[in-house]
């Protein structure tokens, strides 16, 4: 039997330029026993047989299991607006709290500072204190007016003088 | 994307992602999870997949990448473990299936194959087995389609040398 157009493919086979429909022809060639194969053929008959055996072989695959897809709900963002609303509420009850307490404050210290001027003895001494500060100033005042005069004295003098 | 469309276009290509993650993980229960991981992750993707070209390469682009991560992070908890145990024998992780298999010359051919580098070896799958062209295959890896014809060559010339030893030295 003439092996030598398959010998050919086979080499043509390992130098890796068989098309598909050549690779199927040895593997169909090498699946039926064949008498007097050369040797160079031997060696690859398992091969070919190998992948014959395996391209039929059935494999069991199990179902596959898609994802459950559950419908998208919109949730309203004002959802919680019981939660907002007492937030709110909260504090806007703390700022009051805090501006009451800052007029409460204010009205306290006038208060106070009313309480103390409808005391006679109290609001005489602050006015002796007003008076004795306004003393010392003018003092300071007019000893540097006196020195001025003094000046005003001896340049008139000089100037009658000459004249 | 609608449901009927992810299950007109996408659902029918599981068994196909499914055979890849198996391959690439080498065990069920990790290949259904990694399946079923990826399927998820292209609902999750749907406004995705309105560019998208070749919608079954992109799916089993994600399965790869998905489960290159699983290996990855089997290989650290693995090390973790060795770690822990001091100095441990080696652990084998073949079912006595794959172990019976290695006993004939297929099993060998098999052994041979997931002894290449994953990406040599996911090349040589994808052409040999699934039959893809070589642009499919370029698509599901990302990479340049003179890549893929590189590594191809390359994979089967690996696998060529290792039955050669299996038939000259019966290794």
């Amino acid at each position: 039997m003439d092996y030598k157009w398959i010998s050919d493919l086979l080499d043509k086979y390992w130098e890796g330029e068989t098309t598909l429909e050549e690779e199927a022809t040895l593997r169909d060639f090498f699946s039926v026993p064949h008498a007097d194969l050369p040797e160079a053929l031997q060696e690859a008959a398992p091969l070919f047989q190998y992948f014959k055996v395996e391209a039929a072989k059935e494999w069991e695959v199990p179902p596959v299991t898609l994802p459950v897809t559950t419908p998208v709900v919109k949730l309203s963002p004002l959802r919680h607006w019981m939660k907002y609303a007492a937030v709110a509420l909260v504090a806007v009850g703390i700022g009051y709290a805090l501006k009451q307490q800052q007029v409460r404050k204010q009205d306290a210290a006038i208060a106070l500072r009313q309480q103390e001027m409808n005391d006679p003895q109290k609001a005489l001494d602050e006015t002796k204190k007003a008076l004795q500060l306004l003393a010392r100033n003018l003092n300071k005042g007019t000893a540097k007016m006196q020195k001025l005069a003094y000046f005003n004295e001896a340049t008139s003098l000089v100037e009658g003088k000459n004249d | 994307m609608s449901l009927e469309r992810f299950l007109t276009q996408v659902v029918p290509v599981r068994q196909k992602l499914y055979r890849f993650a198996f391959r690439l993980l080498g065990n069920e229960e990790d290949a259904q999870d990694i399946t079923q991981d990826a399927l998820m992750k292209v609902w999750g993707m749907q406004e995705k997949m309105a560019e998208l070209q070749n919608m079954e390469a992109w799916c089993m682009r994600i399965t790869r990448n998905l489960a290159l991560d699983k290996i990855k992070s089997r290989k650290y908890r693995l090390s973790d473990d060795l770690d822990r145990a001091g100095e441990v024998p080696a652990i084998h992780q073949q079912s006595p299936h794959a172990v019976a298999e290695q006993n004939d010359v297929m099993g060998k051919v098999h052994v041979a194959i997931n002894a290449l580098p994953e990406k040599y070896r996911t090349i040589l799958q994808l052409r040999d087995i699934d039959g893809l062209s070589y642009q499919e295959i370029a698509d599901v890896l990302d990479i340049d389609m003179n890549d893929v014809k590189v590594n191809l060559h390359r994979a089967r010339k690996s696998v060529r040398e290792k039955l050669q030893n299996l038939q000259v030295y019966g290794l």
